[in-house]
């Protein structure tokens, strides 16, 4: 559709808005009189823009930084959790009260040299079966040793910060562990008296292992409490670590008593574990 | 009434988007007045003749918002209506281009004559130059998107 020129009427009505502008700037520059006009749509700007920020943008911000807090305290944490059960694996094996080095020169020697580190290689938990571990025989663990350098880790006795748990037996794309309560384990213990001497045999139960010996043979008499370690006769474990103590003894004949000791270290306590390589 | 309140809501998000870019670009010596540009493109666009009073309020409405002088826009967009509604006609006879240069060169005007107002002790024949060159080319660009994707965009230059 085509437009109009303007008429005489619009033209003058143009002339004289135009004129009206013109002044008014010319009066604004001069003069600065709408300055207070000017300065209460700034307050209504920041009013409004202060309004809509609080009520939308800052709901949706602290939204977020609390989710990115707590994201960042789990991280946080898990590192914390990580670095602990590394310390704790690190005291547990230079502390003196569980004998891992009787000779205590070497404790010495460790400390000096701060190198105690290289007794060992962290190893990460990567899969266990708790439900196995509690109702069943087979008790097994999967670990990633972390920096393994291609060391040869088969026959490697594996321990948590409470104690040793198990060795490794098989060296697939992770390190297959039997654990000390598998029926098919088997772990040379002695008493600290060094008067006697069994094989413990894993029991199948959580936490326990199982040893039978021929009261005829070993007169030493074996009481309630009394506390194990491993003697070293299997070449796997290290001597006189301890292991655990008797909870109960079942008297089956006189040719045979069985007695169940409850184990220092439970596997499921810790997800970093320390593998001991034997220098 | 409506109708003027929506056009004053687009012409403050307009100017809001103006502000932001020209921060942006005045490192490079451009200014690009999209408020201004949007309001001939209505003017121009229009089917009747937009009146006088319309042209003062909302140039008035674009100094509050751009926290400039009162007047300063208010004259530049009555003499651009009153341009614009004289040679409506007129507009009809040209080519994409002459049209795309009458913009461009109108907003350089408009940049040139902000610039002598309110910037006058800086006043830059460089950010002149480069804006004019930088209006015609935004303008040929509008031009050339309307030319390829008719029914998507509509804009009539």
């Amino acid at each position: 559709m085509a437009r109009i020129a303007p008429t005489p009427g619009q033209k003058l009505s143009f002339l004289i808005f135009t004129i009206i502008s013109a002044i008014v700037l010319y009066f604004d520059i001069t003069t600065n009189s709408f300055n207070s006009i000017k300065n209460e749509f700034k307050s209504f700007k920041i009013s409004v823009k202060y309004v809509v920020k609080v009520s939308t943008l800052e709901p949706i911000q602290s939204l977020v930084k609390s989710f990115r807090n707590k994201d960042e305290l789990i991280s946080e944490n898990k590192i914390l959790r990580e670095a602990l059960d590394l310390s704790y694996l690190n005291n547990y094996l230079i502390s003196r009260e569980n004998i891992f080095y009787k000779d205590k020169e070497i404790i010495k020697k460790i400390h000096m040299n701060s190198e105690f580190l290289s007794t060992y290689n962290i190893a990460k938990l990567r899969n266990i079966d708790p439900n196995m571990y509690k109702c069943c025989d087979r008790h097994r663990m999967f670990l990633e040793i972390i920096k393994s350098n291609d060391h040869n880790f088969l026959e490697s006795t594996v321990f948590n910060y409470q104690g040793i748990v198990g060795h490794i037996i098989d060296d697939n794309k992770f390190y297959e562990v039997l654990l000390l309560t598998d029926i098919a384990h088997s772990l040379p213990i002695k008493l600290e008296s060094n008067n006697f001497f069994c094989n413990a045999k894993g029991s199948g139960r959580a936490g326990y292992i199982t040893c039978s010996y021929n009261p005829l043979v070993w007169t030493e008499e074996i009481r309630k409490n009394q506390t194990f370690y491993t003697s070293g006769l299997g070449g796997i474990y290290p001597k006189n670590v301890e292991i655990g103590h008797i909870s109960s003894i079942n008297y089956i004949n006189s040719n045979e008593t069985v007695f169940d000791i409850k184990l220092v270290s439970n596997p499921l306590d810790t997800d970093l574990f320390g593998v001991y390589r034997d220098q | 009434m409506t109708s003027f309140f929506k056009k004053l809501l687009i012409l403050l998000i307009i100017n809001y988007v103006d502000k932001n870019i020209s921060v942006l670009i005045s490192e490079y010596f451009l200014i690009l007045p999209l408020t201004f540009m949007a309001f001939s493109f209505y003017i121009y666009k229009s089917n009747k003749n937009i009146a006088a009073f319309e042209a003062f309020s909302i140039g008035l409405f674009v100094d509050l918002i751009s926290e400039t002088y009162f007047g300063l826009n208010a004259v530049i967009f009555c003499m651009t209506t009153y341009y614009i509604n004289l040679n409506s006609n007129t507009f009809k006879l040209f080519s994409y281009l002459q049209i795309c240069l009458f913009f461009g060169l109108s907003a350089s005007a408009y940049v040139g004559f902000n610039q002598l107002i309110i910037n006058i002790y800086d006043f830059s024949y460089i950010t002149l130059f480069f804006s004019s060159i930088t209006n015609i080319i935004f303008c040929g660009l509008i031009a050339f998107i309307y030319s390829y994707f008719p029914k998507k965009i509509n804009l009539k230059i």
